[in-house]
């Protein structure tokens, strides 16, 4: 955000975009939800429809934002509230990611060997899937999905786990830079954030084509199901993180930021930091250990 | 072996959350949030080759490279 001058909160009049995001909302939920649920051939347009009056709304408002930032309309309590509205986001998205990495602890480390005969699930085993051995990584007793074989951890996942921690050098670099209000230093990092994204999310889906070649595919029972929500909402992020850089990108070279000032900077340097840290984890808790 | 990892994993975590805090606390002013950002990458690259070198000495089995019966 620029200078904080005004002594008063600002609040804007007639602010259109949140009924635009909640019409966009609407139509994005209302056409997911058909497509999932209807059996006939239900085209998935009425999803993109809204996905495309979400983009246009995000535009829009976080232009507005800006513009109203720029204008030093903003004073320290507008710049607080930026601030409690970050950790209200990072912590839906802490739960988000809890959720999927708690249904494959739980899975991999309580259901499936319960189901092979540990601990109290004896006669489960016995009686209901004799013969089920319960080693990690499986597609369960129902073997849904058939035969199917892991990904290397040495080849792509090794490759996306170096450019992204690369990625992260590079923001941390553009995020010291920042600081000392070198402008062309930071441009140069943030671009090479960008890039690096880009070449990770390349990988991520030649990663995807290999896995269907061995069979492992979203049909492949609790580890298929658990490897595609982790990996493909984690690149879901790296999408919106790298765009999120590359506006800031712009934003910096149009002289936005302040060494003191530079919270839209911080805000999406600390989220690329935390898509980073969950890919870490996923590369140790799914992939090695 | 596999506990190190956690643990020190747990510990980049940590700083994350040092850094997220140091952001809303400190309102731009602090040098804290770029400092534990840079605690958190330095720590991650150490695991990274940590992992590398335990799975290249045998410390670390990845279960990623055997066939499953289907």
């Amino acid at each position: 955000m620029s200078e904080v001058k005004a002594d008063q909160y600002f609040v804007p009049h007639q602010a259109r975009w949140p009924i635009v995001g909640s019409v966009g909302l609407t139509t994005t939920v209302v056409g997911a939800a058909q497509l999932l649920n209807s059996e006939t051939a239900m085209t998935p347009w009425m999803m993109y429809a809204g996905l495309l009056i979400m983009v246009i709304m995000m535009f829009g408002w976080f232009g507005e934002v800006i513009k109203e930032s720029e204008e030093g309309l903003y004073n320290t309590d507008v710049d607080t509230s930026f601030r409690m509205g970050m950790i209200w986001f990072i912590f839906s998205e802490v739960m988000f990611f809890a959720c999927f990495f708690g249904a494959l602890f739980y899975a991999r480390s309580l259901s499936v060997p319960w189901l092979g005969g540990e601990g109290t699930g004896l006669s489960t085993n016995t009686e209901l899937w004799n013969g089920y051995e319960g080693v990690w990584p499986t597609n369960g007793p129902g073997e849904l999905g058939g035969k199917f074989e892991i990904l290397d951890p040495f080849h792509l996942p090794l490759i996306n786990t170096m450019l992204l921690l690369t990625s992260s050098v590079t923001i941390t670099i553009a995020h010291h830079a920042v600081r000392v209000n070198n402008r062309m230093q930071t441009i140069i990092w943030l671009a090479a954030t960008v890039l690096l994204g880009a070449i990770f999310m390349y990988f991520q889906v030649a990663e995807y084509i290999e896995a269907y070649h061995l069979n492992l595919t979203l049909e492949s029972g609790i580890y298929g199901s658990t490897f595609f929500l982790l990996t493909g909402f984690h690149g879901m992020h790296v999408t919106l993180g790298a765009i999120m850089i590359a506006i800031i990108t712009i934003r910096v070279a149009k002289g936005h930021f302040k060494p003191e000032n530079h919270f839209g900077f911080e805000a999406v340097a600390w989220y690329w930091h935390f898509v980073d840290v969950v890919w870490l984890g996923l590369f140790i808790f799914v992939y090695i250990l | 072996m596999k506990y190190l990892i956690i643990v020190a994993f747990l510990f980049i975590l940590f700083s994350l959350g040092q850094a997220l805090f140091y952001m809303v606390k400190g309102k731009g002013k602090s040098q804290n949030t770029v400092r534990f950002l840079t605690v958190r990458i330095i720590a991650s690259v150490v695991l990274f080759i940590f992992i590398l070198l335990a799975m290249k000495m045998g410390w670390v089995v990845p279960h990623g490279t055997k066939m499953v019966p289907g």
